[in-house]
């Protein structure tokens, strides 16, 4: 039995409480990591959508939010574009990228398809680099003359915000709706269509359902989505270079959204609090010294595949709770 | 319920932490928490041992009763030379750890990546290490900021004096730059001090990007050019790499090591061959040096590495030169004096007048004023016969 629309929007409600209660018990240092999962969340709901909901299996959506990252980078730097206007470009300009991504991978299925997206993934930092005088090269460009606030603080309506919970605001105020959205998109007749085209093609097909504009038009959304984690990303770090952007990011965003539940946007915060925090779980245990890099690796190893393994098995219970009562 | 167990797990992930609010964060009558980042990890790992040594010698201070009755506590994070990362390092530091300044942080792109925001938030970032000449330069706009190490573009004027001075006629000059301020200073000062020779001397210059894998190529480019004077300006791996192919390649130039790389401990994983008869510049006493052998400052030195670095290596020339910036930082707080701010710490930092450092060559004086922000500016040359570096020439000036 799944969730009742009724549980589904008590949880939104609940959700978006939180989200406003946090920032007044959390220390300000939190608040930026709580803006970062955010940025997180926002990737992960959008690479739900295409690889959960449509079945193409991405494993460049890191470099999706570097296209996002840059967007917003360059505009600020070279153009003089305050942060906030470029988020809606960093969106059009990665749903772009997505788009043409998308076209050549509709003849690419299941594991080709990850891997020709994780081709896009490696090559990215060498192609920024490439264009040095456009991307700074492995300087990078540093964005902070140009941020809302310039990295001390925001007034708004007459509230003064530290520049923290100021980036904690602006994320989640863009990461609710876009998850309103993604809500919407998934349960109308567009997500019913690609949800279609994921199970049988040609059955899709036989239905009327044009599988390639479908397939394409996931790829697109799923990419604005990360264009704007991106932008976000960007405006959040201070800074954007390559390594901002690692191969790692693009596997941990798959992590993600496995782990809050393949096929379904509701645990994407889950994963995405997952990714933040994954660190700081392994400097709680005993025996990690952070000065010394080598146990610190091995073990965030063994902490992903020991939640990899536990993670599935609780929602399973949840689940199996939730359909008793 | 899926979602109600995540929005559980939102709530745990969340610890409450109450903000404090003491005067000057990290500073109480007896303590002073000092943060900083660098590479513990990847490719440029062996610096380090700079923040290793330095970690050694405020634990030394700490056991003589501390600076001004304060213990240092030095909390470092390691950031894989990745400038991202720092960024994240020093945010958590400055807003989690409430440090009460940073110090050396290794690397010029790292530096440069948390200039804005260390600023801002008005965080005194001092003794970088980093001789990018921005840092010494460019206190109107970064006031909270000072490096320590000589100016790279001075550096090499001087080994481009010293070919004017030895071999203006035949020496064909290739470089090997990391493409960041870092190696580009280093080339802009070679330029300079070839001067109006430069066009016909420096027959080729190829940048490599300091995420690259290896350096290969390049060095094969270089040696195609026909040259016989090869400058390494190049960091960890890549100087050793550059060496190992120039030998690989059975090319035989006069080397040029920049500071940064010319370690003994990375000198000695360079085939000898090649290597025999290379230039570089000093400013502190390397512990594998026979002529300080007997010296109070590495001896101290090694005295300390005993106690405090559990495996350290008694002649790593990093943990050494961890110490003299340790040193002089340890002189600055003292200076700062008791009721210890970051406005006082930043005065004192900008009016060092240190004459006798342990760990620097006789006769440095470590010297700033607050219009003048680069803390040494004296070097002296050095070059590598059987297995270690002989200092030659005298101190010269480095002052940009």
């Amino acid at each position: 039995m799944r969730p009742t629309l009724a549980a589904k929007w008590v949880a939104v409600v609940a959700g978006t409480a939180i989200v406003i209660a946090l920032p007044f018990v959390v220390s300000q240092f939190r608040a930026v990591q709580l803006a970062t999962v955010a940025v997180y969340f926002i990737a992960i709901v959008g690479l739900d959508i295409l690889t959960g909901y449509s079945g193409q299996i991405s494993l460049g959506h890191g470099a999706l939010m570097a296209v996002g990252g840059y967007t917003t980078g360059i505009l600020m730097t070279h153009h003089g574009w305050p942060d906030l206007a470029t988020i809606p470009v960093a969106a059009l300009v990665g749903g772009a990228v997505g788009v043409a991504v998308g076209i050549p991978a509709l003849r690419l299925h299941g594991l080709y398809l990850a891997l020709a997206t994780f081709g896009v993934a490696v090559a990215l930092p060498t192609i920024l680099k490439k264009f040095d005088h456009f991307t700074g090269g492995s300087t990078g460009l540093s964005l902070f003359s140009h941020l809302t606030g310039h990295g001390v603080g925001v007034t708004i309506l007459g509230h003064r915000l530290t520049n923290n919970d100021w980036l904690y605001a602006l994320t989640w105020s863009i990461a609710i709706p876009l998850f309103l959205l993604a809500w919407w998109l998934v349960s109308s007749a567009f997500g019913r269509s690609i949800r279609a085209v994921r199970d049988n093609e040609l059955a899709a097909a036989a239905s009327g359902v044009n599988r390639a504009t479908y397939k394409v038009a996931a790829f697109g959304v799923s990419a604005a989505y990360a264009g704007v984690a991106g932008a976000l990303y960007a405006v959040v770090s201070t800074f954007v270079n390559p390594d901002t952007f690692p191969i790692t990011l693009s596997l941990y965003l798959l992590v993600g959204a496995v782990v809050g539940g393949y096929g379904s946007i509701w645990g994407a915060a889950l994963g995405a609090l997952l990714i933040q925090f994954l660190d700081d779980i392994v400097d709680v245990l005993p025996g990690i010294d952070p000065k010394q890099a080598g146990p610190r690796t091995f073990f965030f190893g063994a902490v992903l595949v020991v939640v990899m393994i536990v993670l599935p098995l609780l929602t399973r219970l949840t689940n199996r709770v939730y359909t008793r009562s | 319920m899926k979602k109600l167990a995540a929005l559980i797990v939102l709530l745990a992930c969340a610890p409450v932490a109450l903000a404090s609010s003491s005067a000057t964060p990290g500073v109480s009558a007896k303590e002073v928490v000092v943060g900083s980042s660098g590479p513990l990890s990847g490719e440029a790992a062996a610096a380090a041992g700079v923040l290793r040594g330095a970690e050694a010698y405020f634990k030394y201070v700490n056991g003589r009763g501390g600076v001004n009755g304060r213990k240092i506590t030095f909390k470092y994070l390691d950031d894989a030379y990745d400038p991202s990362k720092t960024v994240e390092n020093v945010r958590q530091l400055i807003q989690q750890d409430q440090v009460f300044a940073l110090f050396g942080v290794v690397g010029t792109n790292s530096n440069l990546a948390i200039r804005d925001f260390t600023n801002a938030a008005k965080v005194p970032v001092v003794f970088s290490q980093s001789g990018a000449t921005t840092f010494g330069k460019d206190y109107v706009k970064y006031p909270y900021t000072i490096g320590y190490l000589p100016p790279y573009a001075e550096e090499a004027e001087i080994y481009a004096k010293h070919i004017l001075a030895t071999n203006p006629k035949k020496a064909k000059i290739a470089v090997l730059y990391q493409s960041d301020d870092y190696g580009k200073d280093l080339l802009a000062g070679l330029r300079r001090g070839l001067g109006s020779k430069n066009a016909e001397l420096l027959v080729k210059a190829v940048g490599y990007d300091p995420t690259t894998s290896d350096v290969q190529s390049q060095v094969a480019d270089l040696k195609a050019s026909g040259a016989n004077t090869f400058m390494v300006f190049a960091f960890g791996k890549f100087a050793i790499q550059a060496v190992v192919y120039a030998n690989k390649l059975g090319w035989k130039p006069s080397l040029y090591i920049n500071d940064v790389a010319s370690a003994t401990a990375i000198m000695q994983l360079m085939p000898q061959s090649t290597v025999q008869g290379a230039i570089s510049i000093a400013f502190g006493k390397d512990p594998a040096t026979p002529k300080w052998a007997n010296d109070p400052g590495t001896k101290l030195a090694g005295q300390i590495i005993k106690k405090y670095v559990p495996g350290g290596n008694p002649k790593d020339g990093f943990l050494i030169a961890g110490m003299a910036s340790a040193y002089s930082f340890a002189d600055a707080l003292k200076k700062a004096g008791k009721n210890l701010t970051r406005e006082g710490l930043m005065k004192a930092v900008t009016n060092m007048n240190e004459p006798a450092n342990p760990f620097l060559l006789p006769g440095i004086k470590v010297h700033t004023t607050p219009k003048f922000r680069f803390p040494v500016t004296q070097v002296s040359l050095q070059r590598w016969q059987k297995g270690h570096w002989v200092l030659f020439g005298g101190l010269q000036s480095a002052r940009p």
